[in-house]
């Protein structure tokens, strides 16, 4: 339905997107994963048409929509990742307003105002003040605002971010009932793997300003099949021990924290023994060992180097 | 369109304290300044003044009847008997006795103070600066006078008027004397003529003559600030309007209009029309309010206020298209901080060169002249020109002008527009 070929964004010879490559079918949802600057605002802002390709195309149903956003924008909702609201409006007058720059009036408008403040759980509250409201319920109203015009695809861009339990148990919850009772097609940002892991069929992880990965969860977790994640507790850490680990062989990465250590290894590559025989060398007792299966999160430590949320 | 000017004008009815301010403040300073300039400006209410007169007194009016009578004779065929008779009956007037009564009167005794000199020792005076101006009465004018009230020719001799320089005290003192000059005329009007069918008597058509430059005509304080306060406010407002603008590109609610479809220029136009409808409010307001509490216009007709109306619709209209131009500008620019002080340089220029904050009659002549071409500075020529004299023809050309900046203004606000945010 939309899809990106070779979108590229460039801020001044700063390389913010490169050549990403994707695309949403109807009625899927879809998560986009990246640490802070990856580039997903940017690469978002571009399929919203807010924002100018340096190079590359989005298209819609096969149709190029750079200059002439009009058809995009008819079936597009877009949740921005900063709160895009009159502070000094209530609740209710900013939903009016921002349905009526859809050209929704009267009864229509009110009931779709009142369905979308069903949705996101403020129905109660809609006659307060944005300004006057919490972190959390000023971003379910800004998911409210993009749902008026009944959109076909739903961008939101870390809808989460910030805000209490409940109201992110709200949303989330919001997102999975757009997309599978009303068919909406959905693009989730999250910096949260357990976030998108819950709601998404297909998942695109950026770093860098390129997708250095996509698929489904079972997809991604396969990158990671020939590899373990082990986690090992010891009674001190020592600098020397730790650099003679990562030289080992079939070790991809270690980690340390604390007093624990993370290593992926190769299956079968003799971990615990060569682990043994280091740790009498250098004086450390092992205290705990276990292997994990392998989670998204450690997909794409793997990939990145760095987890989600560095 | 309606949902983009009833979202402006609730996010500035929301902002209730800076609403009640603009609305205020103006009130205020107008009844501050009126009593702080009232000495400053021609205010003639103002009984602090002392003013000092020489009267140079060149007429014989021991000969007058004399001459009045000969000339009736010899200029308008009066038989010789008709001629004493009317000039008997018309001599009981004695315009310079009056004129010396006038100036004596409780009123204006209280800050003209009068000496009678020859004319070099009044000169010599004003020069020493002892005298603020000198009235001349001419050779034979109470003879001109009383026979161009007869027979209602142009009097030949006429007061005169010298003033050193082209101060307000002697715009005060022009105005004593043409009160005097009004209360002769009501005299002669008065007067009946005796002895005489076919003689009637006419209001002498002269007046003051002044001798150097003409005195401009001068708004009081109160006049004057009821309306340049008010638009000053108005062009602070089209920065305010400006800068909310950028607030709203802060707080990204832009973003969600571009993606919305919205034809572009509705937003440019709810801001346009709210504007106008804002400054419109408070000119309005402004002028009411500092009318009620300052008696600015009193006994000034329905269509005198009517033109006032059009006044205030012509200067809201140009705020309007003001806060178009920069809220293009804002949506256009990177730094939304430099654009809005930028907003508030430019308001502030305006302001003064157009008279909003001291009067424009003391400013150098050049630079009111460039404050002619400010929006709120062409209003005030307007303004100025509907209270003297109630003309439509004789502002029709500058207002039309102003609709001229207001178009102006807009065009500039639609072409400096961005088309639909930067992703076209
Ligand atoms: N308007 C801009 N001008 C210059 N550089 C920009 C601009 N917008 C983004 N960038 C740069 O592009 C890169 C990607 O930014 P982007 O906001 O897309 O990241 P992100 O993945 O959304 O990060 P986050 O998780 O923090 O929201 C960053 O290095 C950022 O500094
Ligand atoms: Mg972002």
């Amino acid at each position: 339905m939309l899809e990106t070929v070779d979108l590229s964004k460039s801020f001044k010879g700063n390389k913010a997107v490169q050549n990403v490559n994707l695309y949403l079918d109807q009625g899927e949802s879809v998560g986009l994963l990246g640490p802070n600057g990856a580039g997903k605002s940017t690469t978002i802002s571009m399929m919203s048409t807010l924002l100018k390709p340096t190079s590359g195309e989005i298209k819609l149903n096969g149709a190029n929509t750079l200059g002439k956003p009009d058809e995009l924008r008819k079936v597009l909702g877009v949740v921005p990742q900063e709160i895009a609201l009159y502070q000094e409006l209530s609740a209710y007058e900013n939903l009016r307003f921002f349905g009526s720059i859809y050209n929704l009036k009267g009864q229509k408008l009110e009931k779709r105002i009142q369905d979308a403040l069903e949705m996101v759980g403020l129905k109660d509250r809609q006659k307060g003040i944005v300004k006057t409201f919490s972190g959390g319920m000023k971003r379910r109203i800004n998911i409210a605002a993009a749902l008026l015009h009944e959109p076909e695809i739903l961008i939101l861009d870390e809808p989460t971010v910030g805000i209490d339990p409940q109201s992110r148990n709200h949303i989330l919850e919001t997102v999975k009932n757009l997309n599978k009772e009303k068919g909406t097609t959905i693009l989730y940002t999250s910096h949260y793997m357990e976030e998108v892991e819950q709601l998404c069929d297909r998942l695109y992880i950026m770093d860098h300003g390129a997708v250095i990965a996509a698929g489904t969860k079972l997809e991604l977790l396969s990158i990671l099949s020939s590899e373990d994640t082990n986690k090992v507790e010891l009674n001190h850490l020592d600098e020397s021990f730790i650099q003679e680990v990562k030289d080992m062989e079939g070790i991809s990465k270690v980690e340390a924290s604390n007093l624990q250590l993370k290593i992926i290894a190769k299956k079968g590559s003799n971990l615990i023994s060569n682990l043994v025989h280091l740790a009498e060398k250098h004086h450390v007792q092992i205290v705990n060992f276990h292997t994990e299966t392998p989670s998204l999160e450690d997909v794409f430590l793997h990939l990145t180097g760095r987890t989600l949320r560095d | 369109m309606s949902h983009f000017i009833k979202k402006d004008l609730l996010i500035f009815w929301r902002d209730r304290k800076e609403t009640l301010i603009a609305l205020l403040l103006p009130i205020l300073l107008i009844i501050v300044l009126n009593f702080a300039l009232s000495g400053v400006m021609s205010d003639d209410e103002d009984n602090q003044l002392d003013l000092h007169l020489g009267i140079v007194n060149q007429d014989d009016q021991e000969v007058a009847m004399t001459v009045l009578q000969e000339k009736l004779v010899n200029e308008a065929s009066f038989t010789e008997a008709n001629a004493l008779a009317v000039s008997e009956s018309m001599y009981a007037l004695q315009p310079v006795d009056q004129l010396f009564a006038y100036f004596n009167s409780e009123e204006i005794k209280d800050f003209v103070t009068v000496q009678k000199l020859d004319e070099d020792e009044a000169n010599q005076r004003v020069e020493d600066g002892e005298l603020d101006g000198i009235l001349v009465i001419p050779e034979g004018y109470t003879a001109e006078t009383l026979y161009s009230s007869i027979t209602g020719e142009a009097p030949a001799a006429q007061l005169r008027y010298k003033l050193e320089n082209n101060t307000n005290e002697n715009n005060i003192l022009f105005n004593v004397i043409d009160g005097f000059i009004d209360q002769l005329n009501y005299q002669f009007a008065l007067s009946k003529v005796e002895g005489s069918e076919n003689a009637i008597v006419h209001a002498p058509q002269g007046g003051v003559e002044t001798v150097e430059t003409h005195t401009p005509f001068t708004l009081t304080v109160a006049q004057y600030y009821a309306v340049t306060m008010g638009a000053l406010f108005a062009l602070f407002l089209a920065a305010t309007v400006a800068i909310k603008t950028g607030e709203e590109i802060r707080q990204q609610v832009v973003n969600r209009i571009y993606i919305s479809n919205a034809h572009p220029t509705q937003f440019l136009m709810g801001k346009m029309v709210s504007t106008f409808c804002l400054a419109w409010v408070q000119l309005l307001f402004v002028l009411l309010t500092s009318n009620f509490l300052l008696d600015v216009f009193p006994d000034r007709s329905a269509s005198f206020w009517a033109g006032l109306m059009i006044i205030i619709t012509l200067i809201a209209l140009s705020i309007a298209g003001l806060s178009a131009a920069f809220t293009s500008l804002s949506l256009r620019v990177k730094n939304i901080d430099a654009a809005n002080g930028l907003f508030m340089f430019v308001v502030i220029i305006l302001g003064a060169i157009g008279g909003g904050f001291v009067p424009v009659y003391i400013l150098p002549n050049w630079l009111q002249q460039i404050g002619e071409w400010t929006p709120n500075g062409l209003a005030l020529v307007i303004y100025t020109d509907w209270v003297q004299n109630e003309t439509v023809s004789s502002i029709l050309l500058s207002s039309l002008l102003l609709v001229g900046f207001f178009l102006l203004l807009v065009v500039i606000g639609i072409l400096l527009y961005p088309k639909r945010g930067n992703a076209k």
